[in-house]
Formats: structure tokens, C-alpha cells, sequence
């Protein structure tokens, strides 16, 4: 943001720290969202486990950033921009960590799934699934890049997540009709879509500490909101 | 080198300077001591003076008395015939040139000495009365110790006729010591013995409170009007530089100013301490203007800062607080100025100050001697006596001069006020 | 915003001050709103001093100093000839940074300021004045018992309360306060920043401060000062959360030069 650095050099590097954190931890949290997604596509129980195993390095990593803001704010009781980064980095840490949560429910719902899960019930939510990662990374890009554009358009494309999860919420409740059996297998499903759609609901929550971050007002206007799962 | 020969060498450069510093000040203490010594030694016999007792015999016949004895005609007799009638017979003489002899182990004063006590006695007529007379200053040097006796007889002031009468007088048990009231009371005279600093005291006392009253006011004002109300330019800059510039001018400059302005063209009385006390104001004014404006500069400017928030004006600023904050060290400026001016002598001769005044002066515009003239006066005498009055009076003018500095550090101490 | 309510007690207007060739302040637009806090940031030397020294013309006593411009106080230009300097100084109370009691008794310190304005024609009145001067500045209940001791054997902190107490006696409008922290403690530094805000209801406050935390605890507007110009004015909310000039960012975040 600002040209020059901080005539503290320690200040610097703690900003530093916290934002390679948060990159680190971005980075983590995609991956997390893209195995687990592959593994619900592919019914890939072996992946499981080693899912929730890696949701622990991202708690980790909130931690420690939790730490180092709590010490930035005692120590440099930062103003303007650097308040606004720390108070962003604090909240989009808890958003990612909360994705990384996401992720892991969702791969734990594979284990009940049985192998052959039909091709037309998935696709919606494998469509519902790129669509995510997609907008998570373009999150992570815009925090890298500062970019106030991408994170309104990023913002605005979650009427999109809402509308494919409806979609794709139809899809598991006509196979429920279909037949009363599939019960199980649908609850697991619905599950599943709701999580990712909640995991698109924080990325919306990042674009917007990313807007504030930048521009120091919050993003005005009504949420975009997909249209109702019954219409 | 390594670092502990380094730091060695370190300590030892302290060392030395520290030892230097102190053969410094200890020479410099030698120095007052020794001087402080000699004087106090050659001085200190000056404030006892030496007598002899002679039992005069108050023959009211010789005081030339016609009619009635009165007090009144007392206080107008003659005490010469009577006083000597006495004296002679302390040692029986041969011839007039003895008889003048034993006269001189007096002082010439001894009539008086006589009269003094005898008329304020009428009812010891026809007695034998026992008088202390002042001895001469010969018999006090004498007395004193202070002239051999083993030199040939005509390299002595004492003859040997002399000598034997106060040997003689020392086994009666007739030679005295007495406190030198004589040297605080009278004025200049030409024998030592009753030579006195009561004249000089009273004109160096008239000429600094001349000095005093000419020069504190207008130092005072001088100072605080260019410190503080007059406006920075070229004009006050060159002020300032001159008076810094006369603070550093020979003092006999001042002299030959008075001798040319004062005596010369406005014709004031000669020699007396009113052209003495003008004179040594123009030398004391930029002695006191400059630690007069240094203790007003040294006034914190948050004092004043202070004061003109609150809505004083400039001139409530100056007189509230700043003076009174710089008033210490402008009193102690001006006692220092005045100790300076006390002990001034070169133009102090120019103006004529160096007369021989035997009077001791009574106003301002009596002729009169000051202190530091009188030690010049009597260092050129020759007789022996006057060498210890001269330390005697450098003991008073020194005394003066501590005290005085004292003065000034005690207002100083007691009235600074503390600001942080 | 709240800001746009208050009334305009002091109005600075192409404000230029010279101190001999070297020009100090800039073209200088500022509006002070009347019962706020307004603090002025800025590195040392950007003329912040400088100008609050000019609401109560303090300046005039530097020679060669030469103030160019307009400042209205209730819409009256202070800098007219016509008015007369010692009246403008009873309205405009000034604190500076070091406590500059008198060294004079605490009760002598507050009655100065009545005495040569002759506010006060009884003794039963001065002592009004001293107490309730006391009492505003939160320093009464630890002087009442020794008001004739020296102000000078005060602690800093109250000291400098009493030096606000005396700014108060002479019931001024306008608070200058020059940096009046930065020579205390914390915890008298809380004392004065809580008198601050108690006095903002009666009193329009301009306060120097070095301390941005301070200006942003204590004041409700704020100026950003460089180089002799102002940079931004504005709510101190704004200044601190989001300023709109750059440099007014770099310098309350540590970036400066």
C-alpha cells in the first residue's frame, strides 16, 4: 500500500510476517477445499484422513496469527491502513480457518457415501465446487494483488454460488423422491452443498475485509442472494 | 597496544590531571596565605599602641588662669608647662638637648592627652594624678620590638640617653599597652602614632554611597530597558558592544574624565568624595549593567510566557515577574560592582584624592582621603610606624571587601527563587 | 456527520507567517469549532506551534516575526490594530509544555491573572475565583490545605493543572494547550486528558500534541501539519481509520521520511 516502509523496521517485518501467514494459510485452505471436493467427486475415502489431518496445520496458523496481531496491537497501536490490515487480517484468518472447518465436515461426509454415486447427482455440485475453489483463489489473488475491482466482483459472483447450490440442492432432493432409500445418501449430499455454499458465504465475508482493508468503508448495498431453493 | 596497557594509560592521564589541578590550587592557596600572613603579621601590632605613665602633678599655677578656676576656663587652659613640668621629672636631665629628649619619647600630642583627662577633673587640683600618654613612635617600635638595639648609635632613631630612660621606665613597670582607638578615629597625621584611618573610612563611606545612589538606579533601568523593551537594531548592538567595551577600560581613564569634566569644567570642589563618588560610578555603571542583564536573561522565558498568556502586558511582565526573579543576582552584581569601586585607586589620585587631609570629613564636599589612597599615602612614608599602619588598612579593605562579597552571595542564596 | 453542527469559533484564512526571510506557515485555512477538541499533529518544525501562538498573538512578542492573513474569533479579525492584545489574551487562556508555574504561592499563582484585570474587587471574591479556578482544573481537593505553598513544590502533573487553572481564572473562551503532556508521567497525562474532556463542554479546546494516541483519545477534529502548510483537516475519527492524503497516512503510521 504505502510507498515507503515503516521508520520502525521490526513494525515492517511483523506486518510481513502476518501477511505471509495469511498467504500461507490461504494457500493451506485452498488445497483443504480442492482434496476435499475431489474426494467427495471422486468417493475417495483414503483422502479423508488426511484431510482432517491437515485442517490442524491451518488452526495452527490461526493461532499464531492471532498472536501476532494481539502483539501488534500492544506494541505499535497501529493507525490508518496498518489498523485496517490488522483488523482485516484478524477477521479473513477466522473466515479461512472457518473454510478449512468446511472442508474437513465435508470430506467426513465421504466415508458414508457409497462408491458408485450416480453421475447426475453430482454435477451441479462438482460445477457448485469449481466454482468455489475458483472464487477462493481469486480472493487470495486479489488480497496478494491489493485489488479493490476483483474483490466487488468477487463479492458480487457469490449470487452465483447461491443459484448453482440451489441447483444442485434440487438435484439431491429429486433423487430423494426418486426413491425414499436414498435417504441417507441424500442428507450426506445435502450436507455437503451447504457447507460448500457456507464456505462461499466466507469467501464473500474476505472480499469484504479485502474492500475495507482497502478503502477503509464497508461495501454497501444488500448482499447478492440466490434466488429461494423452492422457486 | 593492548586494550589493558590502553585502559592503564587512561586512568593514568586522569591521574595526572588530577594531581595537577591540585598543585594548582594549593600553590594558589600558598600565594593568599603567605600574603594573607605577612600582612596580618606587619598589620596586626598597628591596632595596639604603646604607653607611658606619667604621674603629673595638676599645678593649677601653670595653666596661666587668671580669675576663677571654671570649667569653662579649664577647657580654655593651657596644658603645655603643666604637662612637661611633669614629664621632666620621669628622668633627671642635664641640659635642654635632653630635656628635648625626653620630651620626644612622647607623642606631640601629649598636652591634649593631658587636658583631655585633667580638665574633666577640677576637684583633683594640687593632686598627683597617673596619666597613660601615648609614647612615640619610636618608644612604640621600640616597644614593639621591631628596632634592634645592638646598631652604633647614630644609625639608631633611639639614643642611648633614650634607651636608658625606657629601660629604666620598663623597671617601673611605667610602659603600657593600650587598644589603638587613635588608629579608627583621627584622621591622617604626620607621626605614626597618631596617624588614624577615621578620615579615609568616612570618605571611601560618602564615596561609595554616592556611588551607590548614582549607579544602581540607572544600572537598574539601563539594563532592564535594553534587555528587555528596546528593540534588537543596529543602534542598541552598538550599545551593548560599548558598554562591554568600557566595562574593560582602564580605571584611571575614568580619573583623568573626572579631572578634565568634573574639576576643570564644571569645577567641583577638589579632592572630596562627591567628584570621587561620580568618578567611580561612570567606572561601576557597565560593571553592573552587564551581570545585571545576565541575571535577566537568565529569567526562564516560561516565566514570561506565563505571565503574557494570562494577559499581562509587557510592562506587568517585566516589573511582576521578571525583575523580582532577576533582583538576586542584580543586588549581588552590584555589591561586587561597588566592592570593585571600594578598592579603586588610580583615579582616585588623579582627581586629588591623594591630599593630605588631616580633617576628617564631615559632608561629601569636605576634602577627604578613601581606603585604598590612604594604603598609597602611607607605603611611601618613611618611618617605621606607617608600615604597619599601611598592612593595618589593607587588613580593613580587605575585611570590607569580604564582607561584602559575602553580602552578595548570601542575597543571592536566600532569595533565588527555584524554577525547573 | 455531527461535525457539520457545531458552530465556527475560530477561523484561520490564508494564515502566512514569516519569521524574518524564512516563511513558517503557509496559506493556512483552518476552522476551529466552538466547545471540541481540536488537536494539531505534525512532525517538529511543521509549524503547528507556530500557529496556535498565533490565536492569542504570542508571536507579537518576536520581533522579527511577521504574521500575514486573517484569524476571526467569533468573526472579529484578531489581527486588527484595533484590538488591543491583552484583552484578546484574557479570552485566549494558553498552556504550554513544560509547567510554567510562577514561583509564587498556589493561591498567588491563580489570582495573578484576576488581579491585573481587576476581576475581583474583594477578598472573599478572589478566594471564589482561586477555588472554583481549582476546582475546574481537578486540583482543589490536593491543594485546599496548602494554597500558600509554592506552585513550583507541586508535583509536574499538578503543576501543569495548575497552570490550566490559572488559564481558567480569567475565564477565558479559548483553552491553547502546547504539547501540555510531554513533559508528564502516564497517569498525570490521564488526569489532564480526562480534565480536557470536562472542560470541552465549556471551553473550545486547540491542543499541540506529539502523541497521535493522544489526539485520538482526546479530540474530535484534527489537523495534520507539514512543512509550514496544512495537509488535512478533518474528523479525528477519519484522520486515524482512513485519512484521504497519503502523507497524512505515512506520518501517523510510522512511515515518515
Amino acid at each position: 500500500m504505502a510507498g515507503t516502509g515503516h521508520t520502525v523496521k521490526s513494525y515492517e517485518e511483523e506486518m510481513q510476517s502476518l501477511n505471509d501467514n495469511l498467504v500461507k494459510m490461504g494457500s493451506l485452505t485452498e488445497t483443504q477445499i480442492a482434496e476435499a471436493m475431489a474426494a467427495v467427486i471422486k468417493v475417495d475415502k483414503d483422502s479423508v484422513d488426511k484431510i482432517v489431518k491437515n485442517d490442524g496445520s491451518i488452526n495452527e496458523l490461526r493461532s499464531i496469527i492471532d498472536e501476532q496481531i494481539t502483539t501488534v496491537l500492544v506494541k505499535r497501536a497501529p493507525m490508518a491502513v496498518d489498523l485496517r490490515i490488522t483488523l482485516s487480517t484478524l477477521k479473513i484468518s477466522h473466515d479461512l480457518e472457518r473454510i478449512g472447518d468446511l472442508a474437513k465436515s465435508i470430506a467426513k461426509k465421504v466415508k458414508p457415501l457409497p462408491i458408485d454415486l450416480p453421475d447426475e447427482l453430482i454435477g451441479s455440485l462438482r460445477r457448485l465446487g469449481d466454482l468455489v475453489q475458483k472464487q477462493l483463489k481469486e480472493v487470495l489473488d486479489a488480497y496478494l494483488n491489493k485489488s479493490k475491482d476483483k474483490s466487488i466482483e468477487i463479492w458480487k459472483k457469490d449470487e452465483q454460488v447461491d443459484d448453482l447450490t440451489n441447483l444442485a440442492m434440487n438435484e439431491v432432493a429429486n433423487y430423494l423422491q426418486s426413491d425414499k432409500k436414498n435417504l441417507e445418501i441424500a442428507t450426506h449430499l445435502l450436507f455437503v452443498t451447504k457447507n460448500i455454499e457456507r464456505a462461499g458465504d466466507h469467501i464473500t465475508n474476505i472480499a469484504e475485509s479485502l474492500y475495507y482493508l482497502i478503502e477503509g468503508e464497508y461495501l454497501e448495498g444488500a448482499r447478492p442472494k440466490g434466488k429461494p431453493i423452492d422457486s | 597496544m593492548t586494550k589493558e596497557e590502553r585502559l592503564k594509560k587512561r586512568y593514568n592521564s586522569e591521574k595526572r590531571f588530577k594531581f595537577y589541578g591540585i598543585l594548582s590550587v594549593s600553590l594558589a592557596m600558598i600565594f593568599v596565605l603567605v600574603l594573607i600572613q605577612n600582612i596580618v603579621s606587619k598589620g596586626s601590632s598597628a591596632f595596639s599602641r604603646t604607653t607611658i605613665e606619667v604621674d603629673i602633678i595638676y599645678n593649677a599655677n601653670l595653666l596661666e588662669i587668671e580669675g576663677p578656676i571654671t570649667k569653662e576656663a579649664l577647657n580654655n587652659a593651657e596644658f603645655y608647662d603643666l604637662s612637661v613640668e611633669s614629664i621632666l621629672k620621669i628622668f633627671p636631665s642635664q641640659n635642654a638637648k635632653e630635656e628635648r629628649q625626653v620630651l620626644r619619647l612622647f607623642s606631640p600630642d601629649f598636652e591634649y592627652e593631658v587636658k583631655r583627662v585633667l580638665s574633666k577633673k577640677p576637684n583633683k587640683i594640687n593632686d598627683i594624678v597617673p596619666i597613660r600618654l601615648t609614647a612615640s613612635d619610636d618608644v612604640d617600635q621600640l616597644n614593639k620590638g621591631n628596632f634592634p638595639r645592638d646598631l652604633p648609635e647614630d644609625r639608631r632613631r633611639v639614643s642611648n640617653f633614650q634607651l636608658n630612660i625606657y629601660d629604666n621606665l620598663v623597671e617601673q613597670d611605667k610602659i603600657g599597652k593600650k587598644f589603638n582607638d587613635y588608629f579608627f578615629t583621627k584622621g591622617d597625621s604626620r607621626d605614626p602614632e597618631l596617624a588614624g584611618i577615621g578620615g579615609s573610612l568616612m570618605g571611601s563611606f560618602f564615596t561609595i554611597v554616592i556611588c551607590l545612589i548614582l549607579s544602581f538606579p540607572i544600572a537598574i533601568m539601563a539594563s532592564i530597558y535594553l534587555e528587555e523593551f528596546a528593540p534588537k537594531n543596529k543602534i542598541t548592538d552598538f550599545i551593548e558592544i560599548n558598554i562591554n567595551n568600557l566595562a574593560a577600560v582602564p580605571s584611571i581613564v575614568y580619573g583623568l574624565l573626572g579631572l578634565g569634566i568634573l574639576l576643570s569644567v564644571m569645577e567641583f570642589p577638589r579632592s572630596t568624595p562627591l567628584v570621587a563618588g561620580i568618578t567611580l560610578s561612570l567606572m561601576t555603571l557597565p560593571r553592573i549593567i552587564i551581570p545585571c542583564r545576565a541575571s535577566l536573561k537568565a529569567v526562564p522565558p516560561s516565566i514570561r510566557e506565563a505571565a503574557l498568556s494570562v494577559g499581562a502586558s509587557k510592562f506587568q511582565t517585566v516589573f511582576h515577574h521578571v525583575v523580582p526573579l532577576a533582583m538576586p543576582g542584580t543586588l549581588s552584581g552590584t555589591i561586587i560592582g561597588l566592592a570593585q569601586a571600594l578598592g579603586e585607586t588610580a583615579p582616585l589620585i588623579l582627581i586629588g584624592m591623594v591630599a593630605f587631609v588631616v580633617d576628617i570629613p564631615g559632608t561629601p564636599v569636605d576634602p577627604s582621603a578613601s581606603l585604598p589612597v590612604q594604603v598609597f599615602l602611607w607605603s611611601e612614608q618613611a618611618e617605621r610606624g606607617f608600615v604597619e599602619k599601611t598592612s593595618a588598612t589593607i587588613m580593613m579593605l580587605l575585611g570590607f571587601l569580604i564582607v561584602m562579597n559575602f553580602i552578595a552571595v548570601y542575597l543571592r542564596q536566600k532569595f533565588e527563587k527555584k524554577w525547573n | 456527520m455531527e461535525l457539520e453542527n457545531k458552530k465556527i469559533k475560530i477561523q484561520a484564512k490564508n494564515l502566512n507567517v514569516y519569521y524574518g526571510a524564512k516563511q513558517a506557515l503557509f496559506n493556512i485555512n483552518l476552522e476551529i469549532n466552538q466547545k471540541e477538541v481540536t488537536a494539531l499533529i505534525g512532525p517538529s518544525g511543521c509549524g503547528k506551534s507556530t500557529f496556535i501562538r498565533c490565536i492569542n498573538r504570542m508571536n507579537d512578542v518576536i520581533d522579527i516575526c511577521k504574521v500575514d492573513g486573517s484569524i476571526e474569533i467569533d468573526g472579529s479579525e484578531i489581527n486588527d490594530k484595533k484590538v488591543d492584545v491583552v484583552m484578546l489574551r484574557e479570552k485566549i487562556g494558553m498552556v504550554f509544555q513544560k509547567p510554567n508555574p510562577f514561583p509564587k504561592s498556589i493561591y498567588d499563582n491563580i489570582a495573578y491573572g484576576p488581579i491585573i484585570h481587576g476581576l475581583a474587587e474583594e477578598k472573599n471574591q478572589m478566594d471564589n475565583i482561586v477555588e472554583t479556578s481549582l476546582k475546574k482544573a481537578a486540583l482543589w481537593d490536593e491543594v485546599k490545605d496548602r494554597l500558600d505553598e509554592p506552585g513550583t513544590s507541586l508535583s509536574g502533573g499538578q503543576q501543569q493543572r495548575l497552570c490550566i487553572a490559572r488559564a481558567l481564572s480569567v475565564s477565558p473562551e479559548v483553552i491553547l494547550m502546547d504539547e501540555p503532556c510531554s513533559a508528564l508521567d502516564p497517569i498525570a497525562t490521564a488526569k489532564i486528558e480526562e480534565l480536557i474532556d470536562e472542560l470541552k463542554k465549556s471551553y473550545t479546546i486547540v491542543i499541540v500534541t506529539h502523541s497521535m494516541a493522544q489526539a485520538v483519545r482526546v479530540s474530535q477534529k484534527t489537523g495534520f501539519f507539514h512543512m509550514g502548510k496544512i495537509i488535512e483537516v478533518d474528523s479525528t475519527d477519519k484522520i486515524f481509520k482512513n485519512p484521504s492524503n497519503k502523507m497524512t497516512q505515512d506520518y501517523i503510521t510510522g512511515r515518515f521520511g
